[in-house]
Formats: C-alpha cells, structure tokens, sequence
C-alpha cells in the first residue's frame, strides 16, 4: 500500500500544480472586462464573464488526473495487480465530479445549465483516452494557403484552437450567429456583441509567441524570414479566427477591432517572453497592456460601427506600421541573445 | 569557408568561448569536440548568426555571421541543439515549410521532401506532429530540413545522439557525400567512434578555450585517447551501493 500511496500522492502534487496554471484566466481579457463592468455597477455582466470562463474552463479541469503520469512510467513502477485497479480508481477522486452530481441534485440549477457542465465534463473525461494528440488531429486537416508563409499559418491556427480564449469567443460567437442567422438578434446588440467576441480572443495578440516553445522560436531565427513575415503569418491566423466570428455580425467593425487588438498587443508579443499552456486561458502581460489593448480594440471597433466607416484607414495604417517596426525589432533581436 | 577570429562570448563574468580562432576549409567534415559545457553550442550559435559574440569575428562563407545574418540563413543549414521545431506541425509539415520559405520551386520541394523522408526512414511517420515524434524522428526530420536548401555549409549539433544504427549510418554517407562535393560540415559530437570514421578535421576545446586542431592526417594517436588527455580526462568513480545487495 505505501508504493500506492507515494503514487497518489505524486499524481495529486502533478494534478495540484496543474490545476494552479488554470488561473491564467486572471490575466486575461475576458476577466478584466467582467471586473470592469462590475465596477461599472453591472454585477449581471461580471456573472455573465465569470460563467463564461468556468464553462470554458471545464473542458481542462475535467481530465483523469492520472494522465498526469507518463503511461510507459506507470507500466515501468513495481506495483501488484491489485495496487493497479486500485489506482484505476483515480479518475473519481476527480474534484469536478462531487460538484457536479451536487449541482444536478441542487434545485435552482437548471437541468439545461447542469447537463451543459456535465456534458463538458465528460467530453473532457473521454476525450484524453480517445488516443494520443486528439486535440491536434483535431485540426490537422486545414486548407492550405497561397505564399511561402502557408506551414506557419497552418501551425498559428493549430496553437490559437488550443487555447480557451478561442472557445470562449466561440461560445459567444455561435449563439449571436445563430440568433442573427434567424433574425433575432437585437440590432442594437449586434455591434457590443461584435466587440465582446473580439475581447475574448484578445488576449492571443499579446500572446502571439507564447505557444511556440524553445524549438519554435530557435527555428524562427534560423529561418530566412523577416520579422514582419514572421508576424504577418501570427496575424493571419488571428485575423481569419477574428473575421470568421464576426463576419456575419459587424464585418468593418470587427476587423477594425481585430487590427488594433493586434497593434495594440505588439510590444507585449515581441517584447515580453511569457510562455503560454495549451488548453488554458491566455495570460497578458500586465493589465496596463491589457487595458492599452482593450481600449484600441474599443475605440476602434465602435468607431467604425457607430461613428464612420472610414475609421478603418488608419486602423489599416497603424497596424501596418506596427507591424514593420516590431517586425524590425524581431530582426535585431535575432541576433542579440 | 569557415573562419573566426579571437572568437569571444562572455555571460556576464562567465566566458563560454574564449578567443577561439580556426579555419575550416570547404568540402570539410570538422568535428568540433569537447565536454559537456565547454562552448560547442556557443560557438555553433555564433558561427550561425544566432548569437553575437562579445569580441572576435566569425565569418561563414564570406559574411560576417554576426552583421550578414539574413543573408547568410539562406546559404546554410542548421542541425540546433533543441532542433527547432514547432510542436503543431507534422514531419512532413516541416520539410515543406522549409522548401516554401527558402523559394524553392513546389516540384523541386516535393521531389526533397519524398526522397530525404525515404532515406531517412521517416516515411512511414511523415504526418505524425512534432509533439508527438520520438526524439530520434524529431532528430532526422531536422536533420532534414538543414538539407533540404542543399546549403553550402551544415552545422549540425550532436547529428548522431538518439538516432537508430541504419539511420546513423545514412546520415553519415549523406554528410560524406555531401563533404565530397564541396559542402563544408561542422558538426559537434561526443560519439567519438562515429566522427573518428567521417572527419577530416578534428577541433576540441575546454573551458570554451581551443585544445587542438589538426586534419585526420595530423592526429597523433586515436581520437579517443586524444580526447581524454586534452578535452576531457576519464572519470572512473566507482558507484559502492550498485549491486552490492538489494535495498
């Protein structure tokens, strides 16, 4: 028994620390919104952010947590066959799964609201044993794209699907589609939706690098690119997410707002060298580049809904610009370990 | 086509590489030896523009490493010690991207890819990701891309460490026949046997300071022996608890 204790207890030390890396939310866009509508006296709107991030935050949070042991480690570990299916009952010492039976059985919860977290819950419990890279198989059959900077885009939009900003601004985006799809989407609402989608994918433009690893970022230096190219791929990825959400709701607006949230997060994505997790939230790099972000992203967004359309000259203009010089900065630091 | 001059990289108070001054002449094979530490991964990083030295000049093909990076990427291939690859694209993923970005034409790239994935036994394994490779596939599939832009210059960082014996040997004959028409390699390595059998020239340092220098020709006696007098004296400490009873 003391060999299946000492596993336990090393899964449950993985787990733990695991788990700590979900508070990457606090960084993010999405949370600094809500905190900021809840300053602005509208606690729904913080609710709202805060349901958002814990339904998305589900999927991660609902793995077995003997996953966190290499299988070929775990075969390897002189344990006796009963000590084995004992440990096999380690996915239901999951924290998730007491909660969730709790809320099917509390009554204010809505059957519609339960069965969403334990479907979340299951997809997240199922999905790992479904075989190895399920999430990269996932979207490994993308189109390809004309022009030499095709892998790269291929790979960008592997790295922004894997992380939870995608699925929150998914989660926000399908319904308004759909609503505005069947004509019942308030039109008043259609330009604020329009900018919360783009706030939740936000934080990836400060993040641009943060998935790429040692190897990724070594091999961007030995590449013969420019730094533009290299940030030209990143933001394609981005842009296309940003324009397919949004599209269909306010197209000008929204690729104004995509625009600034990648002026706007720049410095952060060249200068900061914050790596990210795959599936968890996004963390910025400080709240004063989230809120520099997030007012671009506003300003410009709204403008170009509300005010003129011709906002998106400039907002074209000063991600051009943005581009080139961080781009040049890329090149220098190329060299400049 | 290899040349650097009081090559220099201080850390802080700490010197990785100290005035490390040498010639390598094309269609050589230089082993560059030495222990773990001693500034091989330093000088390749400097050799190939990725990192500027303190003092000192290197100059590769012609161009000053350090000021000609963006030109001189395009005329060699690189082998990095973390291989440089991208965990969200797969085996095949990678030779194309580096056909794209080097221009090469879509059917010269295609023809690369098939016959370096063929020879080197990644073809059965060509859509499988980065992240999910054994490290001897991510080995060859960036040993692969080094050759893909038939470079003038390779510099491969430990080529030979966790590839499989077939494998080895191919990219031993590809790195000789490469060598044989006119392509300068600079590799770092500690299978000694292994360089031994393809360099022509041997280098080694210690403490990032130069030990020894010569062609195949000049060697003194084996490499092996040479290794441990100047680079690295053998460590023969005895481990007592192993095998002396269970616990």
């Amino acid at each position: 028994m003391a060999r299946l204790w000492a596993v336990l207890v090393a899964v449950w030390k993985a787990a733990q620390r695991d788990r700590k890396s979900l508070a990457s939310f606090s960084g993010n866009n999405i949370f600094h919104l809500g905190f900021a509508l809840l300053f602005l006296q509208d606690p729904g709107a913080f609710v709202f952010s805060a349901v958002l991030i814990a339904i998305v935050l589900f999927l991660p949070l609902s793995g077995d947590p003997l996953r966190k042991v290499p299988p070929e480690r775990l075969a390897l570990w002189p344990l006796e066959a009963g000590e084995r299916r004992l440990l096999r009952m380690t996915p239901w010492l999951n924290p998730l799964l007491p909660l969730i039976l709790a809320m099917l059985l509390w009554r204010k919860v809505t059957t519609g609201l339960a069965l969403l977290l334990g479907g979340t819950f299951a997809v997240g419990f199922l999905a790992p044993r479904a075989g190895r890279g399920g999430g990269r198989r996932l979207f490994g059959r993308l189109p390809p794209f004309p022009g030499p900077l095709n892998q790269l885009i291929r790979k960008n939009l592997r790295e922004l699907f894997s992380t939870l900003d995608f699925y929150c601004a998914l989660l926000l985006a399908a319904p308004a589609l759909f609503f505005q799809a069947g004509g019942r989407l308030p039109e008043e609402a259609v330009g604020p939706v329009t900018l919360v989608i783009l706030l939740a994918l936000s934080t990836c433009a400060q993040t641009l690098f943060g998935l790429d690893g040692e190897g990724g970022l070594t091999r961007y230096r030995l590449l013969p690119l420019r730094g533009w190219q290299v940030l030209l791929a990143k933001d394609a990825a981005f842009l296309m997410t940003a324009v397919a959400m949004t599209a269909a709701l306010e197209p000008l607006g929204g690729l104004a707002g995509a625009l600034m949230a990648l002026a706007g997060g720049r410095r952060a994505a060249v200068q900061v060298d914050r790596r990210q997790a795959r599936w968890r939230f996004q963390m910025g790099a400080s709240f004063g580049a989230s809120l520099f972000q997030m007012t671009l992203l506003v300003v410009a967004g709204a403008g170009t809904m509300f005010w003129t359309p011709l906002l998106i000259v400039p907002c074209v203009a000063v991600y051009a610009a943005t581009t080139y010089w961080f781009g040049r900065m890329i090149d220098r630091q190329a060299c400049a370990e | 086509m290899i040349s650097c001059r009081q090559l220099t990289r201080r850390y802080g108070a700490f010197t990785a590489v100290d005035g490390l001054t040498l010639e390598v002449e094309r269609g050589a094979i230089c082993a560059f030896l030495g222990p773990n530490g001693a500034g091989k991964s330093t000088t390749v990083k400097m050799l190939c523009g990725l990192l500027a030295p303190t003092s000192g000049e290197a100059m590769v093909c012609g161009l000053n490493a350090a000021r000609d990076g963006a030109a001189l990427k395009r005329r060699i291939g690189v082998l990095p010690e973390n291989l440089g690859l991208f965990e969200e694209l797969t085996v095949e993923e990678h030779l194309l991207l580096t056909g794209d970005v080097y221009g090469l034409p879509p059917a010269v790239a295609r023809s690369r890819v098939d016959e370096l994935l063929d020879a080197l036994g990644l073809a059965h394994g060509r859509d499988t990701f980065a992240a999910e490779c054994s490290h001897g596939m991510r080995k060859k599939t960036a040993f692969a891309m080094a050759l893909l832009p038939n470079p003038e210059v390779l510099f491969l960082d430990e080529p030979f460490e966790a590839v499989d014996p077939v494998t080895s040997k191919t990219m031993r004959g590809i790195l000789v026949q490469a060598a044989s028409r006119g392509v300068t390699v600079f590799l770092t390595s500690h299978i000694l046997a292994v360089v031994e059998e393809i360099a022509s020239r041997f280098v080694m340092i210690r403490g990032g300071r130069l030990v020894w220098n010569s062609t195949r020709e000049e060697l003194p006696r084996r490499l092996e022996d040479l290794y441990f007098e100047l680079a690295e004296p053998a460590n023969g400490k005895e481990i007592e608890w192993l095998g002396s009873g269970r616990s």
